[in-house]
């Protein structure tokens, strides 16, 4: 008996608390993928280098002199300007074809290699590092747990719950499922569509941008740094069901704990594998995912 | 330079034509990577390589003939490396070959010139298999393998921390896994006793979900063998959820490099390596090799810059024994030599053709790679696996 509470205590909880955070990372991730292909239709494949250029922005904001948490309060504004004219300048311009599914991700995805390639060219292709902005940890009943993961672990819940709350809770978010529902009865009730388009994929531009500062500090700086979370964030949004927000959460958060757990049992490389597995178990029996679309949920 | 390199061996050819054969110069061939990945390594062996050869021709050459380097880029693609050598033997007609960085383009080489009978020395290539299983009479090791790393690494720990507990971390891939069985093997020879160990995928984001293992085993030491950016990663996520307090991280000679160490930074501090060189080696051939290699190359030499300048004395050296640039006579010359290089004397092994050497185990401190440690040459060098001469 003794034995199986310390197992829990000392071997199960650590894995547990430290899948939750990584789990947060993702669902952060997802989010953005979500709520834009929720509401656009848009597979954004340049989700992970806008994520790479919030880190990036993080650590030139930073070279100037400025705090960590200026530069986390800025850095999605910045991000949000440039997920703005992203969307009015090239994702507009193929939006209206009926081809539209490949089009884009074509488009994001010649995004996605110029966006790695420039910051390649702008900062070089070693790895950079942000020092986290709290540093020690902290011993609770016997786990111990670095406070910046903490912080990281509160903030993106609550940036999570703050998502949630606004698509859901209101009239703004109102809005935007109205748009994502049905696109001709919300612009003839007087919704301004495109701006509202716009504005969704700025969000979830942002969303990505607040992500790479928040993980900068653990997971270190470097232009192909977007392709780590991208693939498991896409699988969260398939497993979750394509636009919805519930479903990326607990699909997140699943997931990251599935990891967690069996890495205690099997070869830490067989965890993607298990990951995609289980992606493939879904799509062949519920396709649709978890959960349904924004406009429905 | 290598347009000019050629006009004036075809200058000194025209004016020098009447003379005896043993005044035209040795042509020395260098396949080396000068663009692609690799492309810094091979500055530093055409650094060393040049100094080298000014030196030796300033002195009066090589039994009073002069040295001429010939380069070809290699690509850092064994396939090129291939087609170069080919070119550098049969057009160029040279005499020795040297210069290759990636083991795959070593050994391919390698066969090249047991083709073409004649020689070639790497400088930089560490995979064991040069010098073992894959020998070849016609292919000479002048720097230190992965093995003699290992080992210096392994009686560091020894002396430092007798009986340790090691728990390893590797990338799960080739080299991964055999520096890890390397370094295991020579560790548990030396009283170590292995934990546990963990092999990681490449480009692994998160290693935390690996500590709780590596705590509960209670390590002493941990060994790591991951490289570039995985190795920032691990570090500062070592150092968030303190792991390395009161452990030793010791790891292998590509894991912290002047490329990522910027970015660990004071993660570092405390790591420590095996390596076959060190500008802070204190001997009166190092300093001054390190003064003249600054003055040339505004630039500090590393252990490929070190090993490159070394392997010209090699070779002269040979000649110089053998009386001749024959094939079979410089062979035999070679084996068994003794040379003076930046690292003191070297000796090459006449059973495998490896160059035997001190060891050094070198520690971050402050950003900066200090020595701690000395192995001597015979304690390194482990067993002759070479069976084909």
């Amino acid at each position: 008996m003794s034995n199986a509470m310390e197992w829990l205590q000392f071997v199960l909880a650590p894995q547990m608390i430290n899948g939750l955070s990584i789990g947060v990372a993702v669902v952060l991730m997802a989010l953005g993928l979500t709520i834009i292909f929720g509401l656009l239709d848009v597979i954004n494949m340049a989700h992970g280098e806008f994520y790479a250029i919030g880190a990036y922005l993080a650590v030139a904001l930073l070279a100037t002199g400025m705090s960590f948490w200026w530069a986390l309060v800025l850095t999605p504004l910045l991000m949000a300007v440039l997920g703005f004219v992203t969307e009015r300048g090239l994702i507009q311009r193929v939006f209206h074809s009926k081809d539209r599914h490949t089009l884009t991700l074509l488009l994001t995805f010649g995004v996605a290699v110029v966006l790695e390639d420039a910051l390649k060219i702008a900062f070089g292709a070693n790895p950079l590092r942000l020092e986290a902005p709290i540093s020690g940890a902290t011993e609770m009943l016997g786990l111990f747990f670095p406070n910046y993961r903490l912080f990281v672990m509160l903030f993106g819940g609550a940036l999570i719950a703050g998502v949630w709350l606004l698509v859901f809770r209101t009239s703004l978010g109102a809005i935007v499922r109205a748009a994502a529902y049905d696109r001709n009865m919300s612009a003839s009730l007087g919704v301004p569509v495109q701006l509202v388009y716009a504005g969704t994929f700025a969000f979830g531009v942002a969303l990505a941008g607040i992500a790479g500062v928040l993980l900068a500090p653990i997971y270190s700086v470097f232009p192909t740094m977007g392709k780590d979370f991208v693939l498991i964030a896409f699988s969260v949004v398939i497993i979750g069901g394509m636009g919805s927000i519930k479903g990326a959460l607990l699909a997140g958060l699943l997931l990251t704990q599935v990891q967690s757990i069996s890495s205690l049992y099997i070869s830490p490389v067989w965890s993607d594998p298990l990951l995609f597995g289980i992606m493939v178990l879904v799509l062949m029996w519920r396709p649709q995912g978890l959960f349904g679309k924004l406009g429905s949920a | 330079m290598k347009t000019r390199n050629t006009a004036i061996a075809l200058a000194i050819a025209c004016i020098a034509s009447s003379a005896a054969a043993q005044n035209q110069p040795i042509r020395i061939g260098v396949v080396t990577p000068l663009s692609g990945t690799y492309a810094g390594i091979g500055q530093q062996v055409r650094w060393g390589l040049d100094l080298a050869a000014r030196q030796i021709n300033a002195a009066g050459g090589v039994a009073g003939r002069q040295l001429e380097l010939i380069y070809e880029d290699e690509e850092a693609n064994p396939a090129v490396a291939v087609q170069k050598a080919e070119k550098l033997f049969q057009v160029n007609k040279v005499d020795f070959l040297t210069g290759t960085v990636n083991s795959g383009a070593t050994l391919a080489v390698g066969q090249v010139a047991e083709r073409n009978n004649r020689l070639i020395a790497t400088t930089v290539s560490f995979a064991d298999s040069i010098t073992g299983d894959k020998c070849s009479p016609n292919v000479f090791r002048v720097n230190a393998r992965a093995g003699m790393q290992s080992a210096a690494l392994a009686d560091w720990i020894a002396r430092t921390r007798p009986n340790a507990n090691v728990f390893y971390l590797g990338p799960d891939y080739e080299m991964g896994r055999s520096t890890v069985a390397a370094f295991k093997s020579a560790a548990e020879a030396k009283g170590a006793k292995s934990v546990g160990e963990v092999f990681a995928p490449l480009d692994n984001k998160d290693y935390s979900p690996f500590f709780g293992q590596m705590r509960s085993s209670r390590p002493a030491v941990i060994y790591t063998s991951v490289a570039g950016n995985d190795t920032v990663r691990l570090f500062s996520q070592m150092a968030e959820f303190g792991i390395n307090r009161n452990v030793q991280v010791v790891g292998a000679s590509g894991t912290v490099t002047s490329q990522n160490l910027p970015a660990i930074g004071k993660n570092a501090d405390g790591f420590v390596t095996g390596v076959g060189y060190a500008t802070s080696i204190d001997s009166a051939e190092n300093r001054k090799f390190v003064a003249d290699f600054e003055a040339a190359n505004k630039s500090a030499p590393d252990l490929y810059g070190a090993d490159s300048y070394g392997v010209l004395f090699f070779y002269k050296a040979a000649v110089e024994k053998a009386g001749s640039t024959d094939t079979d006579k410089v062979r035999a010359a070679m084996r068994g030599l003794q040379w003076s290089t930046p690292q003191g004397t070297k000796t090459m092994r006449a059973g495998d053709h490896q160059a035997m050497q001190d060891m050094y185990a070198m520690r971050v401190t402050n950003g900066k790679f200090e020595l701690v440690g000395q192995v001597k040459a015979d304690a390194a060098i482990g067993a002759d696996v070479c069976t084909r001469f």
